[in-house]
């Protein structure tokens, strides 16, 4: 293990991070991310932390001549602390073996979700090294006493080419941090791109494959105690009195809505917290927290609609040509709550003093853990500090604040640092879950078959609504409705919001893992209504967007859609698109057993415009497939009286690598100027492609998620 | 409590411990190697997997009393066994880890297949890895352990 990443848990101070023989010689701003209603939301609506201005970053060169590359996101398995690198290190003309990354100060961190990484930061990164590049060579220059015209740089040597003279980076990057650097440097062609668009091995790897990479379940601070959760088993419950400390603990700190146990280890905290019996009030409303009664009121609101309320999309007349149409499908679609599972569970470490605060934890979002740790202490930002830790997963979860704020409260509470930990039965039961769904869509096509109208109704309850930050009559859980490729003249997307006080929350692919279900089924079902093939109708609907055609042709060819399939073999294709990519899928499945699915083989074509990390982007392919084929199957939770069915992986079933079918991903490269996100993307096609690959097999439709809900335990 | 010793990746231990806590938490908490995880406590997802006297264990299933006087090496000490460090780097050079965290136990359950079977096939790798990763690392996993076996992936 020669090479290790310098992403060890926690935050350098930003004194410490340009000490150690670093000379800072570029800064850079990051601008919030644009783009998606979530986040012009939280751009809006949350406690951002601007005490730092602008979102900022640096790149340092160390004495070594290495490179370090501060990196403000939240590195959680889909590889943007390389792929950012990438960026960065491209312009700079380093080699790959010199770049290191630092975690950024808090102020300089961004809101890692909505598979922005990439899009928002890619530019700003190779600026930041075009930057650093150009001041650097003008130093090289200065000393020369001749033009930077003159000179040329490779692998962070630069070399005088008058006289051949050299010097490294570190060298001259003392000079160079004293120059101004200007605000549109010269970057490299795209043509001549000799790291981006190439699969550089991950920095982070080599650390994870030793034991030595640090998560937040990882972080071990001197003098450190360890506490465990109970949360009301009952949405919306809360404590009644504060139970007594139990044997084997050393305190008990009320929370509201749960209880924390603090003891010396985190296996005591588990068993005392366990233990602990609880009196709780619960709410009469919890009552209606019930899966069959949630499901009875979408039923009510989809006959109710939206009366009042804007559609989120409206071209033409939908209602009216559906009326008139000559061949109509009407299919509603039932989807489940569905938890995140990350592997490793919700925790967070904090020490509260009465004047500092200091927080270590897996978190998607820095500065949102800083304002919380403020509004909770009191302290100003320059007395909280925040270090970020590798994830363990987070697939949205980890954005939100409830595990952070624990931690803090707990800390506060006994006056020393306490790491937090919720036992894998709390993570499961005590999510913030992909809301259900009802998804009724309604095409109409005309007496040659094409399709005239696309009208879809979503109710679900609402994340963005549930935390304030959407208007009564806004819409949400749209994304994958709206905006789709297929040719329609008239077009109707509406949203429905279900009230149900549920925890919601964003989980990946949001909206589109949804939609993306009901729409690509329903095209399926108006294929069939019309004798024609799945594959040759979605052609027919998308002559006018030879982007998308192309990456529908590629998944069709890569799985020989015009060759007959195995005997027992039956196919089924979807496309997705959404965070400016898109994705198809073509699937093969078989039925080893009546009513068992069994996933032969999955061709997966991709187009995010430019692939930075081709090999990145295969594995977030492979990886959202995987997972997308492990909740079809069998992914829900499901609610009685406010308490949540989730409790282990023992009625939480997950694929296996012995249930993995062969995965093929073709990537195909439309352009640096239509970049799109990717670690969210190969989610929403696959049950889908799954569904329509069932219904060629056995004539039978699957309309709700889980397929499978009977078959979801596990055991060891 | 109960004072205790233990030898992990070869080296000594002693520390005072309730006989009834988790192996698991012993080596996480008390002697403080993290490397091996924490999933989900019920001996399902082999995050936890360790070496018992060279056989794979979930260490969430031991207790502290049954690591006494056995040999227990965990993912730290993975690197001082020629096959530990093939495949490692093989899951380097496959690009095989996402988020990372299952990769301890991916790791140690992969080890010890290839320590008794220099050859196995892809039915004895799913049979042997039946470790949870919810980034779906499976494929490149898989691959990377016939690379590390000199088969073609």
């Amino acid at each position: 293990m020669s090479k290790r990443t310098e992403t060890k848990a926690g935050t350098v101070s930003r004194r410490a991070f340009l000490g150690g023989g670093a000379t800072v010689v570029a800064m850079f701003a990051l601008d919030a991310a644009p783009g998606s209603k979530m986040a012009r939301a939280i751009a809006a609506n949350l406690p951002v932390d601007t005490s730092g201005g602008p979102v900022n970053g640096w790149i340092l060169v160390n004495a070594d001549n290495s490179v370090s590359i501060a990196f403000g996101g939240a590195e959680m398995g889909q590889g943007i602390l390389t792929g950012l690198a990438q960026a960065a290190a491209e312009e700079l003309m380093v080699a790959w073996s010199q770049v290191r990354t630092q975690v950024a100060p808090t102020s300089q961190s961004y809101i890692t979700g909505g598979s922005f990484g990439i899009r928002a930061n890619f530019l700003k990164m190779r600026i930041a090294g075009a930057q650093a590049r150009e001041v650097l060579l003008a130093a090289a220059a200065a000393t020369w006493g001749i033009d930077a015209s003159a000179c040329s740089v490779s692998d962070g040597v630069i070399t005088n080419t008058v006289t051949s003279a050299t010097l490294t980076y570190a060298q001259v990057a003392k000079a160079a941090s004293a120059l101004t650097p200007s605000a549109s440097p010269t970057l490299t062609d795209a043509s001549k791109f000799r790291m981006v668009g190439r699969s550089m091995a991950r920095l982070d790897l080599p650390s994870k494959v030793d034991g030595s990479a640090v998560f937040g379940i990882d972080v071990r601070v001197p003098g450190m105690l360890y506490a465990a959760v109970k949360n009301c088993p009952t949405i919306g419950g809360t404590l009644a009195r504060t139970p007594a400390t139990p044997a084997g603990a050393i305190a008990v700190v009320p929370l509201g809505n749960a209880v924390a146990v603090v003891a010396s280890n985190t296996w005591a905290a588990f068993k005392a917290a366990s233990s602990l019996s609880v009196a709780w009030t619960i709410p009469t409303a919890a009552a209606q927290l019930t899966t069959s009664t949630i499901s009875a009121q979408a039923q009510t609101l989809m006959a109710t609609g939206t009366a009042g309320s804007p559609a989120a999309e409206r071209v033409g007349d939908a209602p009216g040509a559906y009326g008139t149409a000559v061949t109509r499908i009407e299919s509603t679609y039932q989807l489940p709550y569905l938890p995140h599972v990350c592997m490793e569970v919700l925790n967070c470490t904090a020490s509260v003093t009465p004047t500092s605060c200091e927080v270590w934890v897996p978190t998607q979002a820095a500065s949102w853990v800083q304002a919380t740790a403020m509004a909770i202490t009191g302290l100003p930002a320059s007395a909280v500090t925040v270090h970020p830790t590798l994830l363990g997963g987070g697939l949205g979860r980890k954005i939100e604040q409830d595990y952070v704020s624990q931690a803090i409260k707990v800390s506060k509470a006994v006056g020393k640092p306490v790491k937090l930990t919720w036992r894998r039965e709390e993570d499961l039961s005590h999510d913030q879950y992909r809301p259900m769904g009802l998804v009724r869509v309604r095409l109409g096509a005309d007496s040659g078959g094409r399709l005239t109208s696309i009208a879809t109704r979503t109710v679900a309850p609402s994340p963005l609504a549930q935390r304030g930050w959407m208007a009564p009559t806004g819409n949400d859980n749209v994304e994958g409705a709206e905006g789709l490729p297929y040719a329609a003249a008239n077009r109707l997307v509406e949203y429905v919001k279900h009230p149900a006080a549920v925890p919601v929350g964003f989980w990946r692919s949001v909206g589109n893992s949804i939609n993306c279900f009901a729409v690509e089924s329903a095209l399926d079902e108006l294929a069939v209504a019309l004798k024609q093939d799945p594959l040759a109708y979605r052609r027919s609907l998308l002559a006018g967007d030879p982007r998308t055609l192309a990456v529908l042709d590629r998944a069709a060819a890569d799985i020989g859609w015009n060759t007959a399939p195995a005997k027992g073999v039956a196919r089924g294709i979807a496309l997705s698109n959404g965070f400016g990519s898109i994705v198809a899928l073509a699937v093969e499945v078989s039925q080893p057993t009546a009513g068992v699915m069994k996933v032969n083989r999955v061709a997966c074509a991709v187009d995010c415009g430019l692939a930075v990390n081709p090999g990145q982007v295969e594995s977030q392919m492979q990886g959202g497939i995987i997972q997308g084929i492990g909740t079809a199957f069998w992914g829900q939770t499901t609610f009685a009286k406010g308490v949540a069915s989730s409790r282990n992986f023992s009625n939480t079933r997950m694929l296996l690598m012995k249930e993995t079918p062969s995965i093929t991903v073709s990537i195909l490269q439309s352009g640096l100027e239509s970049l799109g996100g990717i670690g969210e993307v190969a989610v929403p096609p696959t049950a889908p492609a799954l569904a329509n690959a069932w219904f060629k097999l056995t004539g039978a439709r699957l309309r709700s998620l889980p397929f499978f809900p009977g078959a979801n335990r596990m055991d060891d | 409590m109960t004072a205790m010793k233990y030898n992990v990746n070869g080296s000594t231990y002693q520390f005072d411990a309730d006989p009834g806590m988790p192996l698991l938490w012993v080596i996480r908490d008390i002697i403080g190697l993290t490397g091996t995880k924490y999933g989900c406590g019920v001996e399902i997802c082999k995050a936890c997997t360790v070496w018992i006297d060279g056989s794979p264990e979930k260490s969430c299933d031991m207790n502290a009393s049954e690591g006494v006087g056995r040999k227990i090496t965990t993912i730290e000490g993975l690197s001082a066994t020629p096959v530990g460090v093939r495949l490692q780097n093989a899951f380097i050079d496959c690009q095989a880890p996402q988020c990372g965290y299952c990769q301890s136990g991916m790791l140690m359950a992969a080890a010890k297949l290839v320590t008794s079977n220099s050859k196995p096939s892809d039915a004895q790798i799913d049979s042997a890895l039946g470790n949870i990763c919810a980034c779906g690392t499976y494929p490149r996993v898989k691959q990377a352990i016939k690379k590390a076996t000199g088969q073609p992936t």
